[in-house]
C-alpha cells in the first residue's frame, strides 16, 4: 500500500508499534488437565519497568517460560519488536534479546561462578569469548549488582543464596539484552542488596530497555514498576498504572475477592483471630511459657559477643540482619546443623531436663525441626510426587516394623491441604507445582509432625500475599497450641506482624534482642547496621 | 474467532502427535516385550515350544535377579559394579565346597556372611573415602574377583546337589508348578522387590536420597542405613544368582558373572529407570530384563556371535536412552 494513501491513525499505531517492546495476547498453555495460561495479555514498553503479579499458581512462571522459549504455547499471539515471535529455545530468546532470570535459582554448584554466569554462552568448541573478557565481564556485572570482590573462581555452592541469585542475574546481565525478565529475581535479597539491583534496573530502563519481573512484595512491586498486569488463573484481569492505583487495587484483583483488601489491614495491624489448625496437627497439650531452647553464652564467630536467649513454648522468636550477618549460622546452630564456636544450645524436654544439642539428627530427635531456605537444593525431591515430598519425614513415626502407614499419612496430607488450601494432586511431580505450593509442601512436611520447636529460614519466600497471611495465622495457631518457632526472614514486616521477639544480628553478635511490641521498621534497621536501637529517633 | 496462532498447523508444529502419545517413557517397553517376542515366532522357526519360551524365561529370570539389587542401588543414588564378582564368587564357593563334603546349610551361611560384608563395604565406602560408589564398587568387584580367581586356581572339578540342577533346567518343576525352581523364586522376589520400594520405609528413603541426598539428610533420612540395606540386598541377590549358575554348569567358573557387568545396567535402563537416581521402580527393570533375554535369544537364533549381541545391546541402549531423554522437558525443571 502506498504510504501516501494511508490515515493519519496508521501513524499513530505505528507509533505505539514502536514503542512497543514486547506483547502478548490471549496467550494460552495447559499441562495435561491443568490450564496454566487460559488468556494471558501483556504489552511490555520500550524502557518500562513492568510488574506481573498474580497469586501462586497464576500462570506467571509459565508465561514467562513463553516469552523466554522454555516452551510453547498452545495458543495466542506473540509480537517482539513489532514482529510475530516464537522462540524455539530458550537459546533463541536470549539471542533476539530476552534474558531471562528463572524463579528456581539453576546452577551448577560443583562450578565457579566465572563458569555459571558464561554457562551456555559458548559454542560447542569455541569459546566465543577470551577469558580475560570472561573475567572483566563477570566482575563489571558482579560490581553491577553491588557484589564487588566476590571472587569468581569460587565454587557456586560455597556462595549464600542471595549471593547465588545475584549470580544468576549476572547471568543475564552479560548477555546482550534489550528485555530483562526476573521471576521472582529478589525474593532471596536483603533489603540493601535488592536496592541495588533496583538502581541498576532502572538505570538500564532509563536507556530503552525494559523489565519485566515479578514479586510477591507489593511494597517491591510499587516502588520499581510503572505498570503492573495482574493475572488470575492464567487470565490478565487487569493491566494497571502504578501512580493510579492502591496495594488493595491489585490484591483485589488477584485475589477476586474483596476481603484481600481487608487481610492486608489485618496483616499490618498485627490482628486477626487465630483459626485453630487441624485436629491431627493438634496433638500437644498448650503449655506455653515453659522454656524448651536456650541458647547459652553461644559465639557464632572468633571475634563476635556470645549470645544468650530463652525460648519458651507458644514464642515465636524472629531473627533478622543484612545477609551473611551470622543469622544463618545462628539457626543452623539452634538445629544442630553446625556446632557453634562457642557456648551451648540446650533442648528441655517434657520433664524439664536439659539436653545439650550434640548434631542434627539428635536435634531432630528431641523435637527441633528446620525447614531450610533453598527449597531446590536443600528442601524437595524434584523428581518425586507431591505426597512424597510431604510424608518423606512422617514415615519414621507412621510405619509399623518398617512398613508404611500410608492411610494415615494421606489423611496427615488431606487435612493440610485443605488447611493450607494447597492446590493439584497428592500425585503429580512436585516440580509442576507452582513456586508458592511447593513452599506450602515444604512447610507440611514438618508442621504435620508437631515438632517442639520449629526453625524456620525465610520460609515465605515466594509465597503470595493472601496465603502469606493465611500461614501467618498457621504458625500463630501453631504456636498457639505451644510450639516454639524461630522465624528468619529478610523482610522486617513480616517480623513484626507475626513475632513475640526480635534478635538482630550484626556481625554475629546480637545486636539487640526487642520484644516486638516495643520494636519499630527503624528501631530493626538501626540494629542492622550496628547501632543501637534505642538512640533511633 | 479462531487465532491462526491456535489452529492445526501450529497444532502440528507444537502439539505432540497421537503416536508419540501412545509410545511414551511409560509405555515403550511394555510395548517391546510383546512386539520382539511375535519377532521370535516368525523368524525363528519352531520357536513356539514351551521349553524354548521357559529356556527364555530362565534366562530372563539369571538376569532379572542380578538386576534387582541393581535396580535398587541405581534409585538410591549409587550402582553396584561388584556384581558380577560376587555372582563369580558364589558360584566357585558352592561348587568347590560342596565336592569338598561341605553341607549346603554351611555354605549358605558362608554365603549370606559374605554378602552381608560385601553389602556393608560398598555401602560405606564412598561415605567415609567420598568417591562415588560408581569407583568404589568398581574397586571391591576387583578385589572379590581376584579372591574368587586365586581360590578356584586349578580347580576344574565341582560338584552341586542335583536339585539345584533342576531349579535351572526348563524342563524342572517346583512343587505343583511345572516351571524350575528360579523362575518361580524371580516372581516372589519380584514381588517383594517391587512391595519393598513402595511400601518400606527404607524404600521411600532409598528414593529420596537418590532424588536428592542433601534435602534428604535435612528431612531426616537415614541414608547410611538405607544404602547398608540396599547394596547387601544386592550381593545376596548377586550370591544367588551366582548359585544358580553352578545349577546350570556344575564347575567352577570365576568367570561366570562377567556379563552382568554391563547388562544389570542394561535392564535397568532399557526398562527405563533413570540412572541418576530418585526414581524408577523394579517393575520396569522385570521389563528390561525380559527385553535384554528376547534380544539376545533373537541374535543367537539368527546365529549372531557374542560380540554381535553386544553390539546390537549397545545400539539398543542407546536408541532407548535417546527416546527417553526426549521425554523429560527441561521446562519442568525450571
Ligand atoms: N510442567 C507442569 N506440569 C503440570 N502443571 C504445571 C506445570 N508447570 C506449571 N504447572 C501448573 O500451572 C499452574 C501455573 O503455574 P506457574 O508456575 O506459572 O504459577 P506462578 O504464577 O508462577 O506461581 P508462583 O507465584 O507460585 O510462582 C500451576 O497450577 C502449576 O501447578
Ligand atoms: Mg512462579
Amino acid at each position: 500500500m502506498p504510504i501516501s494513501k494511508r490515515p493519519p491513525e496508521a501513524y499513530a499505531a505505528d507509533q505505539a508499534a514502536i514503542d512497543t517492546q514486547l506483547a502478548v495476547r490471549d496467550m494460552a498453555r495447559s499441562f495435561g488437565e491443568t490450564r496454566a495460561l487460559d488468556s494471558a495479555t501483556l504489552t511490555l514498553r520500550r524502557g518500562e519497568i513492568h510488574a506481573l503479579a498474580g497469586e501462586n499458581g497464576s500462570g506467571k512462571s509459565t508465561l514467562i517460560k513463553i516469552l523466554s522459549g522454555v516452551i510453547r504455547p498452545d495458543g495466542g499471539e506473540f509480537m517482539f519488536q513489532g514482529s510475530r515471535a516464537r522462540f524455539a529455545s530458550p537459546y533463541a530468546a536470549q539471542h533476539a534479546g530476552i534474558s531471562t532470570v528463572y524463579q528456581e535459582t539453576l546452577i551448577t554448584p560443583e562450578m565457579s561462578v566465572r563458569d555459571n554466569i558464561f554457562f551456555g554462552t559458548d559454542g560447542l568448541i569455541r569459546h566465543q569469548r577470551s577469558k580475560s573478557q570472561e573475567i572483566s565481564g563477570a566482575h563489571l556485572a558482579l560490581d553491577q549488582l553491588g557484589l564487588p570482590g566476590l571472587d569468581i573462581d569460587r565454587p557456586m555452592w560455597t556462595l549464600s543464596l542471595a549471593e547465588r541469585q545475584l549470580v544468576t542475574v549476572a547471568r543475564a546481565i552479560v548477555r546482550p539484552w534489550q528485555v530483562l525478565i526476573l521471576d521472582e529475581g529478589t525474593s532471596a535479597l536483603d533489603a540493601h542488596r535488592r536496592d541495588r539491583l533496583f538502581a541498576y534496573l532502572r538505570d538500564a530502563s532509563s536507556e530503552g530497555k525494559s523489565v519485566l519481573f515479578t514479586s510477591h512484595r507489593m511494597d517491591e512491586v510499587f516502588d520499581l514498576a510503572q505498570r503492573i498486569t495482574v493475572l488470575r488463573n492464567g487470565t490478565t484481569v487487569a493491566t494497571v498504572d502504578v501512580a493510579e492505583s492502591s496495594y488493595s487495587d491489585v490484591l483485589q484483583h488477584m485475589s477476586g475477592r474483596e476481603q484481600a483488601a481487608a487481610l492486608m489491614e489485618e496483616t499490618n495491624g498485627g490482628s486477626g483471630e487465630v483459626r485453630s489448625a487441624p485436629s491431627a496437627l493438634a496433638q500437644r497439650p498448650a503449655r506455653s511459657g515453659e522454656p524448651v531452647l536456650r541458647v547459652s553464652d553461644v559465639t557464632l564467630r572468633a571475634s563476635s559477643q556470645p549470645m544468650s536467649i530463652e525460648l519458651k513454648r507458644g514464642e515465636i522468636l524472629g531473627i533478622a540482619g543484612l545477609e551473611g550477618q551470622g543469622q544463618v549460622e545462628l539457626v543452623e546452630a539452634l538445629c544442630g546443623l553446625s556446632r557453634p564456636r562457642g557456648g551451648r544450645v540446650i533442648v528441655v524436654d517434657d520433664a524439664g531436663r536439659d539436653h545439650e544439642i550434640s548434631s542434627y539428627r539428635d536435634a531432630n530427635r528431641r523435637g527441633v525441626r528446620y525447614v531450610p531456605r533453598d527449597r531446590r537444593q536443600e528442601g524437595l525431591f524434584a523428581s518425586q510426587s507431591v505426597f512424597d515430598n510431604f510424608a518423606i519425614a512422617s514415615w519414621g513415626e507412621l510405619n509399623r516394623f518398617g512398613i508404611l502407614k500410608r492411610g494415615a499419612a494421606r489423611k496427615r496430607y488431606q487435612e493440610y491441604a485443605e488447611y493450607t488450601r494447597l492446590v493439584g494432586s497428592p500425585n503429580q511431580p512436585v516440580s509442576t507445582l507452582s513456586g508458592g505450593n511447593q513452599q506450602k509442601v515444604l512447610l507440611g512436611r514438618w508442621t504435620s509432625m508437631h515438632p517442639t520447636v520449629l526453625v524456620l529460614n525465610d520460609p515465605l519466600r515466594g509465597v503470595d500475599a493472601n496465603t502469606k497471611e493465611e500461614l501467618y495465622q498457621f504458625f500463630r495457631s501453631l504456636a498457639a497450641e505451644g510450639m516454639a518457632l524461630v522465624f528468619l526472614s529478610t523482610e522486617i514486616g513480616e517480623l513484626l506482624v507475626l513475632t513475640d521477639r526480635i534478635a538482630v544480628i550484626h556481625e554475629g553478635s546480637m545486636q539487640a534482642l526487642l520484644p516486638t511490641a516495643e520494636a519499630t521498621n527503624g528501631k530493626i534497621v538501626a540494629a542492622m547496621f550496628g547501632q543501637n536501637p534505642e538512640e533511633e529517633s | 474467532m479462531t487465532d491462526i496462532a491456535s489452529g492445526p498447523a501450529v497444532r502440528r508444529l507444537y502439539g505432540r502427535s497421537a503416536l508419540s502419545r501412545v509410545i511414551s517413557v511409560q509405555t515403550l517397553p511394555y510395548l517391546m516385550v510383546p512386539v520382539m517376542f511375535l519377532l521370535m515366532v516368525l523368524t525363528l522357526s519352531g520357536f513356539l515350544s514351551k521349553s524354548s519360551v521357559v529356556s527364555l524365561l530362565i534366562l530372563a529370570s539369571l538376569l532379572g535377579l542380578a538386576s534387582l539389587g541393581q535396580t535398587l542401588t541405581i534409585i538410591t543414588g549409587g550402582v553396584d559394579l561388584s556384581i558380577p564378582s560376587v555372582i563369580g564368587l558364589a558360584e566357585i564357593l558352592i561348587t568347590q565346597k560342596y565336592a569338598d563334603g561341605w553341607s549346603l546349610a554351611t555354605i549358605f551361611l558362608v554365603l549370606i556372611g559374605l554378602s552381608v560384608v560385601i553389602g556393608v563395604i560398598n555401602a560405606m565406602a564412598p561415605i567415609l573415602l567420598r568417591v562415588p560408589a560408581l569407583i568404589t564398587t568398581l574397586g571391591t568387584g576387583f578385589v572379590i574377583q581376584g579372591i574368587a580367581l586365586a581360590g578356584s586356581h586349578g580347580f576344574t572339578q565341582g560338584k552341586v546337589p542335583a536339585w539345584l540342577k533342576t531349579t535351572v533346567s526348563p524342563i524342572g518343576h517346583t512343587w505343583f508348578i511345572p516351571l524350575p525352581g528360579i523362575i518361580v523364586a524371580w516372581v516372589i522376589l519380584a514381588a517383594l522387590a517391587i512391595s519393598f520400594l513402595r511400601f518400606t520405609r527404607i524404600g521411600r528413603e532409598g528414593f529420596a536420597n537418590g532424588a536428592n541426598p542433601l534435602a534428604a539428610k535435612l528431612a531426616g533420612v537415614r541414608s547410611t542405613w538405607v544404602l547398608i540395606v540396599v547394596f547387601t540386598i544386592s550381593a545376596l541377590c548377586a550370591s544367588l544368582v551366582g548359585v544358580f549358575f553352578a545349577g546350570y554348569s556344575g564347575l567352577p567358573d570365576a568367570n561366570v558373572g562377567q556379563p552382568y557387568f554391563f547388562e544389570t545396567i542394561t535392564a535397568v535402563v532399557i526398562g527405563g529407570t533413570s540412572l541418576l537416581g530418585g526414581g524408577g521402580s523394579y517393575t520396569r527393570t522385570v521389563i528390561g530384563a525380559l527385553i535384554v533375554a528376547e534380544l539376545t535369544t533373537l541374535l543367537v537364533g539368527v546365529n549372531f556371535g557374542v560380540s554381535a549381541q553386544e553390539m546390537f545391546l549397545g545400539i539398543a541402549i542407546v536408541l532407548l536412552a535417546t527416546i527417553y531423554g526426549r521425554q523429560s522437558d527441561i521446562s519442568t525443571r525450571i
